[in-house]
């Protein structure tokens, strides 16, 4: 049975405006286990069941908003910690709903996180990996059409100003971070799967000759929505495994710990970027 | 797992009840999940749209499924998750091997049937969808060597309760050898 949310993008905006008269400069989507941006400054918290009518039912996922500044006198930021999915059983409309409020109140930048299988075998679990491009696995028509056309596809470009942002940041930070925490910042295509079974190593291999890199089961709704708004939208990935013949796969608390482990450099990353936006 | 000590197989040949096209039935889901009934799914399931490289004389010949590519743009989990299984199951290993059904001591003087079966994988897609020549080749070139429209649907229930599947995909207008059917049977 389908689900969908008991408001809409407007309903949800006259509350985010109640919340926060001035629009933040940039709002973030935490995905599984992702936890950066605690303690911001002059934080108000909206629980998801006042801002949308309902809560996330995913471990992992706390379920608020949070406005607040990273820095004293700094910009104001929205954390959204969690989202809704498709596996979940709801709608388009629903999944998309939150970053559809993030267009509609304004927000000129949107950076979305998401927790991901690594396909790509140089990288290692921890990674943090921009997304550069992405394969659309899940939009609804396929429901229709089957897999086929997707995987005709083209991979799609998502590179713009904010994900270059985010690399040369990125890439400067890990010259100026302690050994220890020396990572590269990984840049690549992920794909964006309906879930909720984690893939086969059937469809491990084609994702691989698709040129994926990173696969999950989010953010690709986001990013779609945001396609010619004024919201300038980028994601990354923490890799959470990566899928390996001879290695077992763990399950979503494995998915956690990794993305607990990443979200320091994450944070660091974030904080970073965030104070460069105006 | 043995297949030989299993109690008993309900081999009703009800393949058309996974059937996503007309809903995947609530009761087969029941069935499958009933773990009191059944360690191993035995599938089996039309299969099309042969690779070339999986063609003995020129012609399609059963084959024993190994790993799946889900291309049917769904996915039978989509909801509320059952607690029989884990949200975000590991479908990786469900499928049996030839090997895994039969131990060398119970060896039929044949040889096992099963492993002379050639071992493949299949692309589920959804059902009534015939792909055309283009996409045929597609599939081919992702990987996979026939595609037929319940195997998939079932494995995933079957995976996300634990249970094993043992699928074999027949070719329209082939025919399973009867020492495969008794092997299974077993």
């Amino acid at each position: 049975m389908i689900k969908s949310a008991p408001r809409t993008a407007s309903e949800a905006v006259i509350a985010l405006k109640k919340l926060s008269t001035a629009v933040p400069v940039a709002a973030v989507v935490l995905g599984s286990g992702v936890s950066v941006l605690d303690k911001l400054i002059d934080s108000t918290v909206l629980p998801y069941q006042d801002l949308f009518g309902m809560a996330p039912g995913v471990a992992g996922h706390s379920g608020t908003l949070t406005v607040g500044r990273i820095v004293e006198g700094g910009p104001l930021v929205a954390v959204l910690r969690g989202r809704f999915h498709l596996y979940e059983g709801y709608d388009w409309p629903t999944v998309t709903l939150a970053a559809r409020a993030i267009v509609e109140w304004g927000v000129p930048n949107l950076l979305l996180t998401n927790a991901a299988g690594g396909l790509n075998l140089d990288y290692s679990v921890g990674d943090l990996m921009v997304l550069t491009g992405y394969r659309d696995h899940l939009s609804p028509e396929l429901k229709d059409s089957g897999l086929l056309p997707a995987i005709a596809k083209p991979i799609t470009d998502c590179r713009n100003q904010l994900s270059q942002k985010l690399i040369n940041v990125g890439e400067a930070l890990d010259i100026t971070t302690p050994a220890a925490e020396l990572r590269p910042l990984r840049q690549g295509v992920y794909a964006g799967l309906l879930g909720p079974s984690y893939e086969t190593m059937a469809e491990v291999d084609m994702l691989r000759k698709l040129k994926a890199d990173a696969v999950g089961m989010s953010t690709v709704p986001e990013m779609l929505c945001c396609d010619g708004t004024k919201t300038t939208a980028c994601a990354v990935s923490v890799i959470t495994n990566v899928w390996r013949p001879e290695e077992a796969m763990g399950g979503h608390e494995e998915v956690l710990e990794a993305s607990k482990n990443a979200s320091k450099r994450l944070d660091k990353l974030f904080r970073a970027v965030l104070a460069e936006l105006s | 797992m043995k297949l030989r000590y299993a109690k008993r197989i309900d081999f009703t040949g009800t393949c058309p009840e996974f059937d996503f096209f007309e809903k995947f039935s609530d009761a087969t889901i029941d069935l499958i999940r009933n773990k009191e009934k059944a360690e191993v799914v035995i599938v089996i399931d039309h299969a099309y749209g042969f690779s070339p490289s999986h063609l003995k004389d020129n012609q399609e010949e059963p084959h024993i499924v190994s790993d799946h590519l889900n291309l049917m743009g769904n996915n039978p989990l989509v909801g509320p998750n059952n607690p029989i299984g884990q949200r975000f199951p590991v479908v990786n290993n469900i499928y049996l091997s030839a090997a895994d059904t039969i131990d060398q001591e119970e060896t039929w003087t044949m040889g096992n049937p099963l492993s002379k079966l050639r071992s493949g994988i299949a692309a589920g897609v959804m059902p009534g969808l015939n792909p055309d020549q283009e996409d045929l080749e597609l599939l081919h070139r992702m990987g996979a060597h026939f595609y037929n429209w319940n195997t998939v649907p079932t494995m995933i229930v079957a995976a996300h309760a634990g249970l094993k599947v043992l699928a074999l995909a027949v070719p329209v207008g082939g025919v399973l050898p009867d020492q495969v059917l008794m092997a299974i049977n077993r």
